[in-house]
Parts: structure tokens; C-alpha cells; sequence
């Protein structure tokens, strides 16, 4: 069945020149709630989208803990809902990354590659990346047997073999998912026992193409042209051994993508930014939600309620530092 | 039965509303269609529908071989976006899924018939001597792979010696073969260079520079 994404708005006449109410960096759950929230407050928002219009959503097989689908929504379909509903209240959505920020002049300055653009305030919600393993091999093979993404890449093991690096939900939902194409997944978990949700463990067990490797941590990703396997060490017994493997999928959780507000932004020391219950932070009028300033949680509705949070403090703080026509500061 | 849901319909001739020049679809099928290639013939008239400056046009990749041959096709089902000139900007397989949102961009972008790039990839582009070709090899279920064919799209708009093809390596497993295609997205220039994953313009400029031998 034929599925069609989108993740555009129409083109702007003049591109740029004006000064947004908002500009939300980041089209995840997060962002995309902020600027349906902004949007019918008919606050005049441009949602700079980056690399993962829809956010994480989109790169996962299937939703089964959101409220209101109670049989489980496709994470694609969901990130089009998403995207849709924020266009719908007037939300300009662009497919373009922020390269820079200026958090220090007002309006505040937001680059892209192709653009300047300004705004009163800031919606903060570009979410985290996967971590890396940071092993020999890993970067010689990123993307040519060593991914992130199962749903982008899993085609490409048909009837192969391949490890999955992890034992969180991540791991176990992109490892059932990949039992459709390989012959065999194999886990590589650093405990004795997975983090993932219950329900996720119980299906893993329950699945005959999934296999477990516990106490172990992957040392050295294999190969010459192409990957032929991994090391691994056991924790407890200290011993080394080689499992052979067409691909390696790294689910080893996320980091927080704030090397753009480094010196701009108060941070913690994992390097996520730090936030009041109001998702203000250490700059007035800019704000962050979602997993760019969630250590804990990092769940979708958790991520979503946040940006609700955050555009509402947007409304309140745009009356009460009104900005004249012109967009000139009066700060 | 339409490809394209009521709702879907809707935000597309939003999103077409405007388009500052007309658009041609060209697109080649055969009499007896290929995988894909009566969705992708579908799917471009379905579109063609909802923007009166948008025209479908259907060739038979047999009997018109001329024009194959005149935009340089070789595969199906293909799709050549074509505005005020043919900027080389080509959609193999059909632009399903994540890369429903780069064939609306192409159509958008060849309109406008104006790169969207920084100044620094505009400069780098305009001192380019000789043919570029950039494959982008994707799968639909990508979440990342629009980024960077859309990156790709808007250098061929960018220079008149630069030709941009989306691929559908799930539609073409032998290029995906052939190029050693693990992951997506992965970008192939001029045969020789290859990047891995959606990598930001600057990037994508110097391998551009590595394949040219400079």
C-alpha cells in the first residue's frame, strides 16, 4: 500500500525579510504542538522543520502509546497527522535545518543554509540524536552496514543477519521490526535484563527470529568492503568473541542537539537545556520543549505536552512585551 | 481507484496554489507497465489535476525512445520535472511515502526556477566545468532521504551542467546492488564519490569538488 508524506508549505513571495511572532526550531511532536497551539492563537509562526520533518515519529514502525489509537498508529501516518494539523492553523513549515542562532540581539536571529530569518520568541524543540557507539569500524561503516534507522535501511537485509546495539524500547520495536526482513536479529545488551516497556520484552521473547546476547557490549564493528561481524565483550566474564553479521543497528538512546546554544543557553552537564515548569529558559522569550530539555521522559506525549506548554508562555509573553509593526525591539 | 486521499488533495493544491511558472511532468511507462509504473503514471496525473500551470505528459519508454533519449532516461518509471527549462531534475521510481515531499519540492523549486542555497554553494556551483551527475538512492519508508534529494534538486536547478536523479533502490535493486547501497540516503557523484546519509551544503559542495578533481 502507497503511503504519501508531506512535509512542505507553499512557497513564501518574500522569503525572509519580515520578523515572525515565533519560529519554532524543530518539527517533532514537540514542535508541531507548539505551533498548532501558536496557530490558533493566530501568533504568526514559521516552523523550521530539520532533518526529520515529523520527528521521531517518523522513523518508527508503529505508535502504540499515544492516547486516542487505541489499536496503534503507524509512526509515519503520525508524523503526517502532525505536520498537517500544524499547517492547518496557519503554521508556515519549511524543510531546511538551523545552522545558526544569535540568541543575544533582538528580534533573534536564526539561520539556515539559504536563509536569515527573525523572530520575537523562540520555540527551541530540535529533539536528540542517537548516540553512537563510538567503537573501531563504526564510522567507516555508518550508513553502509552500520544505521540508526531501521525503517529507512531494514530493505536492505532481506534474509540477512544483523545486530541490534541495545535494550530499550527503541532497540526491541526496531529489532521486531527488522525480524520482517532478516533472517535473524541478534541483541547485544550491556544488563542482563531489558529496559524496554513489558510488552515489547514479551514479544521479543515470544519471536523466533530474535536472539540475545546479555551482559555484552559491542567492541569493534568487522569488515573489510562491507561488514562481516562484530566483537563483543562479555561484562562478567571478560570474554571476547565474534559474532558474525551483515548489519549492526545502534539503539543505544539519545543526546540532546544543543551544540548550537552552547555559551547562548544554560545547559545541564549532559548538555540538555534547562528549563523552568513554564519550558522557559535562561533567555527571556525563548523556549524549549520536548526531548532537547528532557533527560527523564523522553516520550511522545510527554514531548507534545511540553510544546503545548511552551507556545502558551510564547502567547503570554508576546502581550506582554508587545512588538510594533515594524518589528523593531523595544526591549 | 485515486492514489491520493481526499485530505491529501487538499493540502497538495494548497501547497501547488501559485506556482509562479508552469510545470511539465514528463514521465515514462511502458505498454506493459513496469512495478510501480502505472502509480507513478497515476500519481502524476492525479497532481497534474490539482494546479492548472501543472501538465502531465506520458511516453511509452519504447515506442518514444527519442525522448528518452532527449532527457537522458534510462529506467522507468521515471519522472522528469521540468519548468521554464529543463533543469535536470529526475524522480526514478515513484515518489512515495517521505519522498512525496520531494517531488512537491522539485515542482515548487523548478516554478520558481531560483536555488534555494546558501551564496557560498552558489559560487561554488557557478565555477563548475563539466557534467555533474548526483544520484540520491532512497527508500520511501526514509524519513531522512527528502533532505537530501531536495538538496540535490536545487544544485541541478543551481547550474545547467548538473543533473540530479532521485532513485527508489527498493524499484532498482540492481543500482543498489551496483552501488553498494547499505543505507540510505546514500549520494553517488559522477559514479566516483559517495556520501553517506543526509550531510548538510557544505559537505555535499566539496565531495562535489573531490569527484571534479579539485
Amino acid at each position: 500500500m502507497l503511503d504519501f508524506q508531506l512535509a512542505l508549505s507553499q512557497p513564501e513571495a518574500h522569503p525572509s525579510e519580515g520578523v515572525y511572532d515565533l519560529i519554532v526550531l524543530g518539527g517533532g511532536p514537540a514542535g508541531l504542538t507548539a505551533a498548532i497551539y501558536a496557530g490558533r492563537a493566530r501568533i504568526q509562526t514559521l516552523v523550521i522543520l530539520g532533518p526529520l520533518p515529523g520527528g521521531q515519529p517518523a522513523n518508527t514502525e508503529e505508535v502504540e502509546n499515544f492516547p486516542g489509537f487505541p489499536e496503534g498508529i503507524g509512526g509515519a501516518d503520525l508524523a503526517r497527522r502532525f505536520l498537517a494539523q500544524a499547517e492547518r492553523f496557519g503554521a508556515r513549515l519549511i524543510p531546511a535545518s538551523v545552522t545558526g542562532v544569535d540568541l543575544s540581539i533582538r528580534p533573534f536571529i536564526i539561520r539556515t543554509d539559504g536563509a536569515t530569518y527573525r523572530a520575537h520568541t523562540l520555540v527551541i524543540a530540535m529533539g536528540a540524536v542517537p548516540r553512537r557507539l563510538g567503537v573501531p569500524g563504526e564510522d567507516r561503516f555508518f550508513g553502509r552496514g552500520v544505521s540508526t534507522c531501521a525503517t529507512c535501511d531494514g530493505f536492505f537485509y532481506r534474509d540477512k543477519r544483523v545486530v541490534v546495539v541495545g535494550g530499550g524500547d527503541s532497540a526491541i520495536i526496531e529489532g521486531l521490526y527488522l525480524t520482517r526482513f532478516a533472517r535473524e536479529v541478534i541483541v547485544v545488551h550491556r544488563r542482563d535484563q531489558l529496559r524496554a516497556t513489558r510488552i515489547y520484552q514479551e514479544r521479543a521473547f515470544a519471536n523466533p527470529r530474535m536472539r540475545f546476547l546479555w551482559d555484552s557490549v559491542v567492541e569493534e564493528i568487522l569488515g573489510e568492503q562491507t561488514v562481516t561481524g562484530v566483537r563483543v565483550r562479555h561484562l562478567k566474564t571478560g570474554e571476547t568473541s565474534i559474532i558474525e553479521a551483515d548489519g549492526v543497528f545502534v539503539y543505544i538512546g539519545m543526546e540532546p542537539q544543543t551544540q548550537l546554544f552552547v555559551g547562548q543557553l544554560e545547559l545541564d552537564e549532559h548538555g540538555y537545556i534547562i528549563t523552568d515548569r513554564r519550558q522557559r529558559t535562561s533567555v527571556p522569550g525563548v523556549f524549549a520543549a520536548g526531548d532537547i530539555q528532557d533527560p527523564f521522559y523522553r516520550q511522545l506525549v510527554v514531548a507534545a505536552s511540553t510544546g503545548a506548554i511552551a507556545a502558551m508562555e510564547v502567547e503570554k509573553y508576546l502581550e506582554l512585551y508587545p512588538q510594533s509593526p515594524q518589528g523593531s525591539d523595544r526591549w | 481507484m485515486p492514489l491520493l486521499s481526499d485530505e491529501i488533495r487538499q493540502e497538495v493544491s494548497k501547497i501547488l496554489a501559485n506556482l509562479p511558472r508552469s510545470v511539465r511532468l514528463v514521465m515514462f511507462t511502458q505498454e506493459v507497465e513496469c512495478a510501480y509504473c502505472a502509480e507513478t503514471r497515476q500519481l502524476v496525473e492525479e497532481i497534474a489535476e490539482l494546479s492548472d500551470r501543472i501538465t502531465a505528459e506520458i511516453y511509452d519508454f519504447q515506442a518514444d525512445r527519442a525522448k528518452a533519449e532527449e532527457l537522458g532516461i534510462d529506467k522507468i518509471p521515471a519522472i522528469a520535472v521540468i519548468g521554464a527549462q529543463d533543469y535536470g531534475v529526475r524522480f526514478y521510481g515513484i515518489p512515495a511515502g517521505y519522498e512525496f515531499t520531494s517531488f512537491l519540492h522539485a515542482i515548487q523549486s523548478v516554478a520558481v526556477g531560483k536555488p534555494d542555497l546558501s551564496d557560498a554553494t552558489l559560487h561554488a556551483l557557478a565555477e563548475v566545468r563539466q557534467p555533474v551527475h548526483i544520484q540520491v538512492f532512497v527508500t520511501p519508508t526514509c524519513p531522512y532521504c527528502p533532505q537530501a534529494v531536495m538538496l540535490a534538486h536545487q544544485m541541478a536547478i543551481a547550474s545547467p551542467l548538473i543533473r540530479a536523479d532521485m532513485i527508489e533502490a527498493t524499484e532498482f535493486p540492481h543500482l543498489a546492488f551496483k552501488y553498494q547501497v547499505m543505507g540510505v540516503p546514500r549520494t553517488v557523484i559522477n559514479e566516483t564519490v559517495h556520501i553517506e546519509g543526509a550531510a548538510p551544503e557544505s559537505i555535499v559542495v566539496a565531495k562535489l569538488r573531490e569527484a571534479l578533481g579539485g
